[in-house]
């Protein structure tokens, strides 16, 4: 017994310094930068590092006057928005294929839906670029709409169908000797049941809509389209070189909804994560 | 272990049930009934067509022209023999299997160890909030982040010099492995909450009797995560890991942000060498031939490793 106290000891002290460590390096990284959000430009590129800064609200007035940061919310709102909707109105269907028949190639469908995540942006940029310059939509926030819908569909398909799975099969058994349709069990019994699952596909897919950048670069070549991730690459003034602390603040602005939203669905976000192949 | 989902839907189907007369009995024909699962998944199943099929074809096509603004050169294969010369083909392939590589290992290394440490610490919430936080910035904020860090306001360097390790300001985009090493601590930072956050929740759906019976044998903490809990989260481990290693192998945002590219393309990565070769030079088909080849690849990844992956995940 007092073997089994003494390890206990030991391995309490050494987990409190490695998670202290590490909490560490997540954060004070971001303490720093939001530092420099809140600091003037002549204190961020200086031969010293000023890590204590003289606080202004410079970044702010540059932001709300020089750029047209409600524009690029707009922008980003607009687009993951409704590509979380196109993405729901595809995957709900399909997962419920997915998950509740038995038919020819259904293995096959899954696995090529979930492939489709693995497609590295860089490998379609060229293509999706004529496509919509074909079309018309380049610099627009429809073709980013499109794109990350597409980004994500295999995502919020696989989460779905993962959340599907575990409605018990009796359920809909006991409609459908009632007499229920296939499509009025999916709308009255499956849909409600699964609701954190859609939730938490939906809070997902935002987040990687929102961080995307490689085809929001390609598509989006003025302010007309800029969402948050690719203005602040461009925020980079010219000769001005790069305005970290407008860059910084923004970071905070994007950031701190995004954490609320984490922390609502946190139960489910490793299975979110892994697309449905651990259950949290 | 198991999400309310099936308790609260009984209950929602409990109370609707009832409150309905019971709808005449539907009559389907056969084959609509057979039809109909198809009919389901076919609207995603096109959308995700139109936007690997088209590009890939559309890839292959144009990979075999040299293309100049508007005016399409017949080539050939001229684009292949010529990307299998091209040294600068060959390091960006390199470079993401380096970059990637460390990154991966090092982060799955970090993340094991926190999840092992913090998944029956009473303050798990606490830590997971933390731990999350640099995952939740936007991949370009962090890219700023470590640029500013790094190169432009010189912290890093300032920090090395007061502990001593460093005299003097480091130029870290002048040497080919500091450069490297920019890269992998700004995913590493970023990244390994996400694998962090599996390997918890993989810990604690773990059966705890087995560990717990060792440790009353007084077997070691080492001994424990490595001869029980690992082999346990095994399958898991390797969903997490596919899933991330691919993500990896995309690496672009950081590149275009911090590097470049620099120094001499040695933090080149597939990702912005097709970028390059498309969007500054316009060698369209030459990105195309570029593109086709990393398609290949990942399709050979996607059937052998990911399948295998998905389906031991399941179980």
């Amino acid at each position: 017994m007092a073997s089994v106290r003494k390890t206990r000891g030991e391995s309490l002290l050494l987990r409190y310094i490695v998670l202290g460590s590490w909490a560490a390096v997540c954060l004070l990284p971001i303490l720093w930068f939001l530092t420099v959000g809140f600091r003037p430009r002549t204190e961020i590129i200086t031969p010293q590092p000023i890590y204590w800064p003289n606080w202004s609200l410079d970044a702010w007035y540059l932001l709300t006057s020089d750029w047209p940061i409600a524009q690029y919310l707009r922008n980003s709102v607009l687009a993951v928005a409704g590509s979380v909707v196109i993405d729901l109105i595809l995957a709900i269907p399909a997962a419920y294929a997915l998950s509740r028949y038995e038919f020819k190639g259904r293995e096959d469908i899954g696995f090529y839906i979930l492939s489709t995540r693995m497609m590295a942006p860089a490998i379609v940029a060229v293509p999706i670029f004529f496509l919509f310059r074909n079309m018309g939509l380049l610099d627009t926030v429809w073709a980013l709409m499109l794109i990350y819908a597409a980004i994500n569909l295999s995502l919020v398909t696989w989460i779905i169908r993962s959340y599907m799975l575990d409605i018990p099969k009796e359920l809909e058994d006991a409609a459908r000797t009632d007499g229920a349709g296939d499509l009025t069990i999916l709308r009255e019994i499956i849909v409600p049941a699964c609701l954190p699952g859609i939730i938490t596909a939906a809070v997902i897919a935002a987040i990687f809509a929102i961080n995307e950048f490689l085809f929001t670069l390609l598509i989006a070549s003025t302010s007309k389209a800029y969402t948050m991730s690719v203005a602040l690459a461009n925020f980079t003034g010219g000769s001005d070189g790069v305005i970290y602390n407008a860059i910084a603040l923004v970071s905070f602005l994007a950031f701190v909804p995004i954490l609320i939203l984490v922390i609502l669905i946190q139960k489910h976000l490793s299975r979110g994560l892994t697309m449905g192949a651990v259950k949290g | 272990m198991m999400t309310q989902v099936p308790a609260s839907g009984t209950e929602g189907a409990a109370y609707a049930a009832p409150d309905r007369p019971s709808p005449p009995l539907r009559r389907r024909s056969p084959a609509l009934r057979k039809a109909f699962p198809y009919l389901l998944v076919a609207p995603a199943l096109a959308y995700l067509l139109v936007i690997t099929l088209y590009p890939g074809i559309f890839a292959i096509y144009q990979s075999l022209f040299v293309v100049k603004f508007n005016s399409w050169d017949w080539a050939g294969i001229d684009n292949y023999t010529r990307l299998m010369k091209d040294r600068e083909f060959w390091a960006a392939l390199g470079n993401t299997a380096i970059i990637g590589g460390l990154s991966l290992a090092l982060q799955t290394g970090i993340a094991l160890a926190i999840a092992y440490f913090a998944y029956r610490d009473p303050l798990i919430r606490g830590w997971r909030i933390i731990f999350l936080m640099p995952m939740l910035f936007m991949p370009s904020a962090v890219a700023f982040i470590w640029k500013l860090a790094f190169n432009d306001g010189r912290v890093i360097s300032d920090l090395l010099m007061r502990v001593g390790i460093v005299d003097g300001n480091v130029d870290w985009l002048a040497h080919i492995w500091l450069a490297r090493f920019t890269l992998i601590v700004a995913d590493v930072w970023q990244w390994t909450p996400f694998l962090f956050i599996i390997f918890v929740a993989a810990l604690q759906g773990q059966d705890q009797e087995i560990e717990e019976a060792a440790r009353l044998d007084g077997a070691s903490w080492p001994r424990i995560f490595w001869n029980i809990s690992l082999p346990m989260m095994r399958p898991i481990i390797v969903v997490a890991i596919t899933l991330r290693g691919i993500d990896i192998t995309t690496m672009f945002t950081n590149v275009y942000i911090m590097t470049q590219g620099s120094p001499g393309g040695a933090t080149e990565t597939m990702s912005f060498f097709i970028y390059r070769q498309g969007f500054r030079m316009f060698n369209f088909g030459y990105a195309s031939a570029a593109s086709v080849l990393m398609l290949v690849m990942t399709v050979i990844i996607a059937q052998t490793v990911v399948k295998r992956a998905f389906h031991s995940g399941k179980k």
